[in-house]
């Protein structure tokens, strides 16, 4: 029993985490057909980014860093929205391709200018909770508390801010919407935007929790892919239903079977849910 | 332009040309290629790599290395494999059918399926990686081996045995490609020879984020001590975290690790009573302390310790070739083999014949180090048993 709670418990916490990156994937998807593979990238920089404002010589406060962290990950989407996105046309192959070439270019980069050593950002709330045999990381405990927030926040943007109404407008017709004086090319820069602060919130999370070095972006966003496909790309509820969905699987196989099983299973859901539903649970047929 | 100052151009020119021919003739270089993960979960490793063997390079060709009338220096070309064997492979073709005869390689997927095209072809192969009979064996006599690795576990288990006695039951956790494979099987086997009982053998992906299903497993086996064996990098905090966050108490001992990094991503906490094998936190001799200070000067901190054990993997080529006399591949492999120097880590040999029915595989002092009060601190040197 007490290895059944802590599968869940552990699976729970990884989804929510792993939620808050699919996320972002997912808004950019669901607004712009754009598969942002520099996505990755930017939780590896915002999690450096807030390192080096927070624990580094500067010392700022951590929501502070997290802060500055967030505006520097809105930046570097917006340029790549600017520089690679947009003269594409937002076309989802042309964008695809271009961003597996940024990303690799940035993750390189970052080897060279940020050197071989791994490093991490501190626990915010240090200590481990034992409930009856089932332990948990404060840290964990908190980083999930965080994404759940995060969560919420982006439902109430998406449907009670005048942005976020259009950005929801433009998602379900881009022709209507612009017809009703909404420019795309505004609602384009916000979700980049919001997309970049989740990414930098997750990334300072992964940080704290699994240390920071130019690669760790890359199985979280190929989790998040794998999350986003599953429960329809561009559907807020299905993703966050598939993040919880992985982490529990990813938990449960890993513990009863040994880890390198995880990413097999994953992948044979994944599979399966693309001959059976190709748009994913609750997505929706992207040639529409 | 006048016809003075045209002449005075042309003379120039010629001078430098002739200089240039001059030197090129001078110039005897024996082409090292290098494959090595520069990308990928094995990066750090592989950068650091990189950074002391190009030192190491320019440290020997300061003054060269002399055969007979000639003075030659070392090259070396570096390729990306980013720990993908696919990728080590094609690289290693490549450089092979491009003529070169000399090849340092890093990690045991990386080594272990380019061993026999290395060897067909009469080129010498040196290799940071784990392996057995698949890498080190009479039927590869140009492979050599040179950082212990699985074998380490030769001289830590009796130190072990002899030092905390209330230890009895190992579990294992390696990555789940070549080298962790290897590791696996290799310790196990010594761990039971020394009277230990595995209790535990867990699989991991390289470059995973999250440990917690792994280290669930493994502490439900109860094991007093886990080995990470083949474990690097930061596989190696994340694990010994997750282990810890879920409440085991008992030993932790791993290898071949930057100490101050492990405790960085670990935390003070974890990382707390962790052995560390053949891991050198300061420098102890004077030779340490010059890799060390020259690595702080041109990269400022941290200082990898993973520096140490690549340190001396050109000086031992350049030992060779100047004990064979000779650049061919063959005699410097002949040469090499059964041969005493001291390297870094003071005496050190090609040995284990007894193992490998060949002697090509690096036999030296293991030291240890524990980390206490958050920071690493040096325990021990283990001597390498004599009769291995």
């Amino acid at each position: 029993m007490t290895l059944a709670l802590q599968i869940v418990t552990s699976g729970l916490v990884t989804g929510l985490i792993y939620m808050l990156i699919a996320l972002g994937v997912t808004l950019l998807f669901g607004i712009m057909r754009v598969v942002n593979f520099v996505h990755g990238e930017l939780v590896m920089l915002s999690a450096f980014a807030a390192y080096f404002l927070g624990v580094g010589e500067l010392g700022l406060p951590f929501g502070l860093a997290l802060l500055c962290a967030a505006v520097a990950a809105a930046a570097v989407a917006v340029i790549c929205q600017y520089v690679l996105f947009r003269p594409m046309h937002y076309d989802i192959l042309n964008c695809f391709i271009i961003g597996i070439g940024a990303s690799f270019a940035l993750r390189s980069a970052s080897w060279a200018i940020f050197g071989p050593e791994p490093i991490a950002i501190p626990a915010i709330v240090p200590g481990v909770m034992n409930l009856g045999g089932v332990f948990v990381s404060n840290q964990r405990l908190f980083a999930a508390g965080l994404c759940v927030a995060l969560a919420i926040a982006l439902y109430l943007f998406l449907h009670y801010t005048r942005p976020g109404k259009a950005m929801r407008a433009v998602e379900q017709d881009r022709e209507a919407a612009l017809l009703m004086g909404i420019s795309s090319e505004q609602v384009y820069v916000t979700a980049f935007v919001v997309s970049a602060a989740l990414a930098a919130v997750g990334g300072a999370m992964l940080g704290s929790l699994f240390g920071i070095d130019p690669e760790m972006g890359a199985e979280p966003l190929l989790k998040s892919f794998i999350i986003v496909q599953i429960g329809g790309m561009g559907s807020i509820a299905g993703t966050v239903i598939a993040a919880l969905f992985i982490g529990l699987t990813d938990s449960a196989t890993g513990t009863l079977f040994g880890g390198e099983l995880a990413f097999i299973i994953d992948f044979a859901i994944l599979m399966l849910i693309l001959i059976v539903r190709p748009r994913g649970l609750f997505g929706y047929d992207v040639s529409h | 332009m006048n016809v003075k100052r045209r002449r005075l151009l042309l003379a120039g020119a010629s001078a430098t040309a002739l200089g240039a021919a001059k030197a090129y003739a001078q110039a005897k270089v024996i082409a090292i290629g290098v494959s090595l993960p520069l990308t990928g979960p094995g990066a750090a490793t592989g950068i650091t790599t990189q950074r002391t063997l190009e030192r190491g390079v320019e440290v020997i060709n300061a003054e060269g290395v002399q055969i007979g009338p000639d003075r030659y220096t070392l090259k070396l070309a570096f390729y990306d494999n980013k720990y993908v064997p696919a990728e080590a492979v094609t690289i290693v073709e490549k450089l092979l059918a491009d003529g070169t005869r000399f090849l340092i390689s890093l990690g045991s997927g990386n080594s272990v399926p380019v061993v026999a095209k290395t060897t067909a072809v009469k080129a010498l192969q040196m290799s940071y990686a784990s392996g057995k009979a698949h890498l080190t064996s009479p039927d590869f006599p140009l492979s050599f081996r040179v950082a212990p690795t699985n074998e380490t576990a030769y001289a830590v288990y009796p130190w072990v045995r002899s030092t905390y006695k209330d230890v009895q039951k190992i579990g294992h956790m390696n990555p789940s490609d070549e080298a962790g494979f290897t590791e696996s099987e290799d310790r196990r086997m010594i761990a039971e020879k020394n009277g230990f009982a595995n209790v535990a053998n867990e699989f991991f992906k390289r470059g995973s984020t999250d440990f917690y299903p792994v280290a669930t497993r493994l502490v439900n086996a109860k094991p007093d001590l886990i080995d990470f064996g083949g474990t690097i990098g930061r596989d190696q905090s994340l694990g010994c975290k997750a282990l810890r966050e879920l409440g085991y108490k008992g030993k932790i001992m791993l290898g071949y690790s930057d100490a101050k990094s492990f405790v960085e991503v670990a935390g003070a906490d974890a990382a707390e009573g962790t052995l560390l094998f053949d891991t050198l936190v300061d420098p102890q001799n004077a030779q340490q302390k010059e890799l060390q200070d020259w690595w702080l000067k041109k990269y400022g901190p941290p200082f990898p310790s993973f520096a140490y054990s690549v340190w001396d993997t050109p000086f031992i080529l350049a030992l060779g070739m100047k004990k064979a006399q000779s650049t061919d591949p063959v005699k410097i492999a002949e040469a090499l083999r059964g041969a005493k120097w001291d390297g870094l880590y003071g005496p050190e040999a090609f040995g284990m014949k007894s193992v490998y029915g060949i002697d090509t595989s690096i036999t030296r002092s293991i030291p240890i180090a524990v980390i206490k009060g958050g920071k690493p601190i040096q325990l021990t040197t283990v001597p390498w048993p004599a009769d291995v």
